[in-house]
């Protein structure tokens, strides 16, 4: 005979005092957040790198699902003030030939259309139709070295994230210009944002000016990834 | 798993988007959006596991021809005027159907955390409104079988038998 170190009752006991968490979390107050988050999101990265097909292409959708109405416009800080002739996209880091492309340098490079669904954390979805050039596409362009795992992105309003270049590589990955078939509005990221359906829309900058490629995973992940929300935030 | 649940619907109501009724903070956990997301995937996984384990050992005990509801317990709800064997028909009723419920709040769960990668399972709702509709719906279901489940256990056995699932 085994002995029952936890007798049923003495278990449904304990669990009835989970309804203090009702209590806990009443306050408001974040407490265990970042320590539950810690014990949990390698688990949960793991999973979500495993999940992800570098080569399998996200369904698309037709055009006449778009929903205009339905992207909000979700911004850090303030529009930024973006001159288009004055723009430059620099690539650089981990690169052999570092870039400084105008949008009529990208413009040159094969154009992409897709209709994806954008998915935020909050947790409302657009279906948007995103033109632009695949990121691998000027990726290649700048000659990368070997051993490259970590993409970085700047923006022109001070906005940062860090990408796996995994993603970063997916052939749905673009740098858009266009939004719905018309030209990029400015407060969608105007010239040019990053679109991809295989992440969280917060991982998805506008504005964006620079392209780091790195061996080494960055000590500032991104801008909400530093207040504590998840990194990969994958798809 | 409902209180962070609530903290990620708090976010963007799936009722309203931003400008619909918002959870009051006594029901939520984690704080803010990314406290409650935190809560809910580590949640998420005992909870799934917790499920499938329960599957595998309802299927290799072979306890699942008798343990959910059958012919005969409606046969009971119909015919018999026993009201012990009727209560009891009940029970394995609720019982039942809080089963699915839990696999489709699992499966809905899955469609909104990897809506790309499981793009099959938002298709199998409509849109990403009707998905989100489903997922929350397990909350008010739940809240229901445990109202009904702690009825009948009154019906049964009075207050003694429910305090005794808990203190005694």
């Amino acid at each position: 005979m085994s002995k029952i170190l936890l007798p049923r009752r003495r278990f449904l006991e304990i669990s009835s005092l989970s309804s203090l968490g009702l209590i806990l979390g009443g306050c408001g107050a974040p407490w265990f957040e970042q320590e539950i988050f810690k014990a949990t999101e390698p688990f949960n990265q793991s999973i979500e790198s495993l999940l992800l097909n570098p080569s399998k292409l996200i369904a698309e959708f037709p055009t006449s699902s778009i929903e205009p109405e339905a992207l909000l416009v979700n911004t850090f800080n303030a529009t930024p003030k973006i001159d288009p002739n004055k723009f430059r996209l620099r690539v650089d880091g981990q690169v052999n030939r570092p870039l400084s492309l105008s949008i009529s340098d990208i413009q040159k490079i094969e154009p992409v259309r897709m209709t994806i669904r954008h998915v935020c954390v909050e947790g409302w979805s657009a279906i948007v139709s995103w033109g632009g050039v695949r990121l691998r596409d000027i990726i290649t362009l700048a000659l990368p070295k070997d051993g490259i795992n970590y993409v970085n992105f700047k923006s022109a309003d001070g906005y940062y994230e860090s990408w796996d270049i995994v993603s970063a590589l997916h052939p749905q990955t673009l740098l858009a210009y266009e939004k719905n078939n018309l030209p990029l509005p400015i407060d969608n990221g105007a010239p040019l944002r990053l679109a991809s359906p295989i992440k969280l829309g917060y991982k998805q900058s506008k504005w964006v000016t620079q392209i780091t490629l790195l061996k080494e995973k960055p000590k500032a992940l991104g801008y909400w990834e530093d207040q504590g929300y998840e990194w990969f935030a994958g798809l | 798993m409902i209180t962070s649940g609530l903290q990620i619907y708090n976010a963007n109501p799936v009722f309203g988007g931003r400008a619909g009724w918002h959870f009051p903070p006594i029901f939520l956990l984690g704080g803010w959006l990314a406290g409650g997301r935190h809560w809910h995937f580590a949640a998420m996984t005992l909870f799934s596991v917790n499920l499938l384990l329960y599957g595998i050992y309802i299927l290799f005990t072979k306890r699942w021809k008798i343990r959910f509801f059958s012919a005969k317990d409606l046969d009971a709800l119909q015919k018999s005027n026993n009201v012990k064997r009727n209560n009891y028909a009940w029970h394995r009723l609720i019982y039942t159907i809080i089963i699915p419920v839990l696999i489709l709040s699992v499966f809905t769960g899955i469609g909104m955390y990897k809506p790309a990668q499981f793009a099959w399972i938002v298709s199998c709702f409509g849109d990403w409104q009707s998905l989100r509709i489903v997922h929350f719906l397990a909350v008010p279901t739940f809240i229901v079988f445990a109202i009904v489940h702690w009825r009948l256990a009154l019906k049964v056995g009075g207050s003694s038998l429910v305090d005794s699932m808990f203190f005694r």
